[in-house]
């Protein structure tokens, strides 16, 4: 491999940034915006120039032997630590995957953070912003390239802390506060199975490592069983619990949309485009060790968590939780068609999801700005006029969301649906079709009550459009979430997971173009629910100055609006049994703990040290005394026996 | 030679002293440090005659690697101190900062014969030529009356423990009639009716009171507090590294090089003591306010932490013991160093005289947090490292030996390690979060002051973090000692 060096240097680049903004620059924003910036941009195209020497390195061809003599070519590692017989590299891992997971990160993130030059601009803490977003590019940029599951979990646990620390970037608003602190405890949850699932495995196979996992996984299988069957389908939903809690999915998704309190760009870059893709990400990644029963409660927990987050979207009036639950839907298809064996399309859905949903969150950033913050969908109105780069940019994205053609996000759903069909999973086939028609009828919605009608308030009608450097993005994204479709991003997941086992031949350029036609069920199923959507949307919302839907659903919508109640369940069971356990707990460290064992011995000790002190009376004559008593003490120990 | 030059080096300061204008006497102590610099670097690179190991003066005067690692100790230290005392010059007596330096020198030249001594006769006079330098050192205030007493104290409590020393060391030739380490080991092992005879016993123990106050052990503790309050502060850094540290080889090569087959009978005795010193240094050390009474009590701790590395007995002890010396002399030195910038215009050396420091120069701030962490024994510091090479050794001879007390020794010391924090993490406390800083002016480093403060910060770092070269070395010293 060409240029070892360079992505070490992607790698560490962002945690470069933080520790000169932290340490030196912090007083001047400008300074430490531009140095978080051209950290991101530069490792952007250090990684162009990596692929560009390299291409897409796929494992097609690696033969697995044992796991000494792997071909280990597409990774590059240093030996990190070694406890008793647990040896553990700090290494990365080098493939079509995790390249292509780079490339967004860094280039959809470097769009952000050139974003967020604007939307932060008069935040008095802007410096402390942009060394938290770089501190999460470190922290991302480690999860993708991390070559064993160790080094996985700590930079896993990384994301989990900058997440918090963006989320609850404006801590004086209690409310972010709130939501920075459910983040973090629910993440913790899902964090706390997938330690243990790394646990297991590694009590298992002895490594933590990809590569050996995987040689020690296809050995099991090819040449006998080791101890696969239940224990295997254990491990593997420990693990897949870390992915729940990082990809929102059920029954950890509350606190997808609670975390839209942070900055819009936060939730672009984290909640949008890669922090909530990580879970996606490392299930693709650790594919080779979910066994059929394990995948098979994935696909339906996927399938179920998309239905109803998009359900609950259909209700929301604040303009960033709806594509909130629009994520959470999103997120669901992904790690369905994870679960339906289908780790191309899910990837694929997860790139062009990140360009388009990325496009709606700025979009929508740039029109709460221009509404000077205000963010409920009821107050807009007409905003085509006022705002048109922002029209046509979160039209783009919202034609893209929901699955028309030539969009990008038509031919990852379109992958999808296929991936349904050719598992026989009917019944998931037709869940993942009402959602796509939820999807487009909720887009739309949230497109016609903002940009078309009458405005419906005042700031409405002095809405502003927003500055260049906060449009330029937007009309980056909006190029990539037209045509992410058919440029190649298919072939390169394939090369990782298709390739590896059958011969694979990339498409061409007319072949990505037309290749939905291969399963025209699906797609004339699937663009027709679209249109559907969207012309309901458009009757019932063109003109519409109050939601008409809730006198026609009835009690139905009261429970969308309120989310299925999830929180209020939660707050009911789990925080008030864990509020009771908490104040026992806190009775006994008061009590017994503090008061009576610790009070005892920092008692005895105070008390023994203050009397010690009386020895030390400063006389002299007292002090040659007892220097003499010493020596006689002594003697006496060790003659006088 | 080593030595030589130490002492010519000391006889040109006292003469400088006559030549050199008094406003330029600062330029005199850096005028010592690049001597010694040099020193240390020759002695470092191997050349000249320290890369010859072997005995001279008809064994008197031993080279080895384990003198050689503490005499590259000490001249560390004593660079160190020497920048101290630039920076405390002040507030010595006028024009009298030339005569401090050639005593630091002299004192040092003591230490490096303490640390060569093969012979009885060596290391009393080693020790005397050390200790009737600290004399002077001690209550070199003399406008002050804290120094003087605490000169006097010293004085006396130095002098009973000398004639100890001094009537055990006949008692051991008058049993045996040999006086150099090596051979008196062969003349034991050949008679060992002699090494179980009361007499010969009690002339050993005698030596070791003598040893015991060098380093401040129990029972021989009851003057550190006092002294180390009072003397300047670089002679309390000093008397804290330099004295203790010599004591500590001198020790060694007794116990392990002359009566090896005694010390082999004494581990409880050895358990004992360390333990009683750790707990009496760290709990005593709780209701103090002063700063350097404060760490006069916690040198008292540490001095029983070493013992730990007497007490197990083992290469692997005498090993850590020198790794923990070795962060023990930066920590020290830090911890020092900012008692001696900060208080420097201040009557007392009260806690509270920290109030601000944050504010006031957050580097120093910085350093003590630092030094009294690496203490404390929280890694990733020198002090850390250290505690647990320690502790591993005690625990590896109680599983080898199968004797009990070793554990309550380990525990005890772990007990220590939790007292400790308390009182540690009291002057961060005072640093950070005290109510009412009366003044919050800067604090004016010089260029000096600033580039030892950052040595003693990278040293308790590199110790700390990257253990394996000096962890190389103290081995090899180790191994000289059991030769």
């Amino acid at each position: 491999m060409k240029y070892e060096i360079l992505p070490w240097l992607i790698l560490f680049l962002p945690l470069l940034s933080v520790v000169v903004i932290t340490l030196f620059t912090l007083r001047s924003k400008t300074v430490s915006s531009l140095i978080s910036i051209g950290a991101v941009v530069a490792s952007f195209i250090l990684t162009v120039i990596f692929i560009h020497a390299n291409g897409f390195p796929s494992t097609h061809g690696v033969i697995y032997t044992d796991a000494k003599s792997l071909n280990l070519a597409n990774e590059t590692s240093v030996n990190w630590l070694t406890i008793g017989n647990l040896s553990v590299d700090f290494g990365l891992k080098l493939d079509a995957l995790s390249l292509m997971m780079v490339l967004i990160v860094t280039g959809v993130g470097g769009l952000i953070h050139i974003y967020s030059y604007g939307y932060m601009d008069e935040d008095h803490s802007k410096s402390r912003f942009f060394a938290f977003l770089s501190l999460f590019t470190f922290s991302m940029l480690g999860i993708v390239l991390a070559n064993n599951f160790l080094m996985m979990f700590i930079f896993w646990e990384l994301v989990g802390v900058s997440s918090y620390l963006l989320i609850g970037f404006w801590f004086e608003k209690p409310s972010a506060g709130d939501a920075a602190k459910k983040a973090f405890i629910t993440n913790r949850l899902g964090d706390f199975g997938f330690l243990a699932g790394i646990l297991t495995f590694w009590a298992m196979s002895g490594t933590v490592g990809f590569t050996g996992l995987e040689a020690w996984a296809s050995s099991g299988i090819s040449f006998g069983p080791i101890t696969m069957g239940s224990g295997m389908t254990l491990a593997a939903l420990l693990i897949f619990c870390g992915a729940t809690g990082k990809s929102a999915q059920f029954p950890l998704h509350v606190w997808l949309p609670d975390a839209m309190e942070g900055p819009t760009p936060v939730s672009a870059l984290i909640h949008a485009a890669t922090m909530v893709a990580a879970g996606v990400y490392m299930l693709c990644r650790t594919l080779f060790l979910f066994n059929a029963e394990s995948l098979h409660i994935i696909s339906y927990i996927g399938g179920f968590t998309a239905l109803l987050a998009a359900l609950i979207a259909v209700q929301q009036n604040d303009i960033k939780r709806i594509i909130a639950y629009s994520t959470l839907s999103q997120l669901g298809y992904m790690v369905m068609v994870v679960g339906l064996n289908g780790p191309t399309p899910a990837m694929f859905h997860l790139t062009t999801h990140a360009f388009f949903k990325a496009l709606l969150f700025l979009s929508a950033g740039s029109v709460i700005i221009g509404m000077h913050h205000e963010q409920n969908i009821w107050q807009m109105g007409n905003l085509r006029k006022k705002m048109p780069i922002t029209f046509w940019t979160f039209l783009i994205g919202a034609l893209a969301l929901s699955g028309i053609p030539p969009f990008a996000g038509f031919y990852s759903k379109d992958s999808i649906l296929a991936q349904c069909l050719e598992q026989k999973s009917y019944l998931l086939f037709g869940v993942a079709v009402f959602i796509a028609g939820l999807t487009a009828f909720y887009t739309f919605r949230l497109f016609f009550v903002v940009f078309s009608g009458k405005e419906k308030s005042d700031h409405a009608k002095h809405a502003h459009e927003s500055p260049l450097v906060m449009t330029a993005p937007l009309m980056i994204l909006a190029v990539f979430a037209a045509i992410g479709g058919f440029i190649g991003v298919w072939n390169d997941y394939g090369s990782q997971f298709i390739g590896e086992h059958n011969n694979w031949d990339p498409l061409s350029f007319t072949q990505q173009l037309f290749e939905p036609l291969k399963s025209p069920v699906a797609m004339f199923i699937g663009i027709g629910v679209a249109l559907a959507g969207i012309f309901l949307a458009f009757s019932l919302y063109k003109n519409a100055a109050s939601d008409p839907l809730p006198a026609k659903l009835g009690a139905l919508a009261t429970w969308m609006k309120n989310k299925f109640y999830f929180d209020e369940l939660y707050e009911a069971t789990f925080i008030r049994a864990h509020d009771f356990l908490a104040a026992v707990a806190d009775w006994i460290d008061r009590w017994i703990l503090e008061g009576a064992i610790i009070g005892a011995i920092r008692g005895g000790t105070d008390l023994s040290g203050r009397a010690l002190r009386l020895a030390q009376t400063g006389n002299l004559q007292t002090y040659t005394i007892l220097f003499v008593l010493g020596v006689v003490l002594l003697l006496y120990f060790v003659l006088g026996k | 030679m080593l030595e030589i030059s130490v002492i010519g080096l000391g006889l040109v300061l006292l003469l400088a002293d006559l030549f050199v204008p008094a406003e330029r006497r600062r330029f005199v102590g850096y005028a010592a440090i690049v001597a010694l610099g040099v020193l240390l670097v020759t002695s470092l690179s191997g050349n000249g005659s320290c890369g010859q190991f072997g005995t001279a003066f008809g064994g008197m005067f031993v080279n080895d690697a384990l003198s050689l690692f503490f005499k590259q100790l000490f001249i560390v230290a004593v660079i160190l101190v020497l920048f101290m005392a630039a920076e405390f010059s002040d507030k010595l007596a006028e024009g009298s900062v030339a005569e401090y330096y050639s005593l630091i020198i002299f004192a040092l030249a003591g230490m490096l014969f303490a640390a060569s001594s093969n012979d009885f006769t060596m290391l009393f006079v080693s020790i005397e030529l050390i200790t009737i330098t600290f004399y002077v050192l001690v209550s070199f205030q003399r406008s002050k009356l804290q120094s003087l007493e605490a000169g006097v104290k010293y004085l006396i409590l130095g002098a009973l423990s000398s004639s100890f020393m001094v009537f055990g060391i006949a008692l051991i030739w008058g049993t045996t009639g040999e006086l150099n380490f090596d051979n008196l080991s062969h003349f034991l092992a050949q008679n060992p009716e002699v090494a179980t005879s009361q007499l010969f016993l009690l002339g050993v123990l005698l030596v070791l009171v003598g040893l015991g106050f060098k380093i401040a052990a129990f029972p021989f503790q009851i003057w550190a507090p006092d002294v180390y309050q009072g003397a300047p502060t670089p002679t309390t850094a000093f008397l804290a590294i330099g004295s203790k540290a010599a004591g500590f080889v001198l020790l060694l090569r007794v116990l392990f090089t002359a009566v090896p087959s005694v010390t082999a009978h004494w581990a409880n005795l050895l358990i004992v003591i360390s333990a009683i010193t750790i707990l009496y240094g760290n709990l005593c050390a709780i209701p103090q306010r002063n700063l350097k009474r404060l760490l006069g009590y916690s040198s008292i701790a540490q001095a029983g932490y070493l013992l730990l590395g007497v007490a197990a007995l083992s290469a692997s002890g005498q090993s850590a013991l020198l790794y923990y010396l070795a962060g023990y002399v930066f920590t020290v030195m830090a911890a020092l160093f900012v008692v001696t910038l900060v208080m420097r215009q201040l009557p007392t050396e009260d806690i509270g005289g920290l109030a601000g420091l944050n504010q006031r120069s957050p580097l120093l701030a910085a350093t003590l947090t630092i030094a009294m962490v690496s203490l404390a024994g929280i890694p990733p510091l020198a002090g850390f490292f250290g505690k647990f090479l320690l502790l591993k050794a005690v625990i590896e001879t109680a599983q080898a030996t199968g004797n009990h007390g070793y554990y309550w020794l380990a525990f005890i010391a772990l007990a220590g390690v939790i007292i400790s924090l308390y009182y540690y993490f009291g002057v961060i406390r005072a640093i950070y979060w005290s109510k009412q800083p009366a003044d919050l002016s800067p604090i004016e480093l010089s260029s000096p002051a600033r580039l030892s403060i950052w040595v003693c910060l990278v040293g308790i770092f590199w110790i700390g973090i990257f253990p394996n070269t000096l962890l190389n070395i103290t081995n090899l010293a180790a191994v000289a000692l059991g030769r």
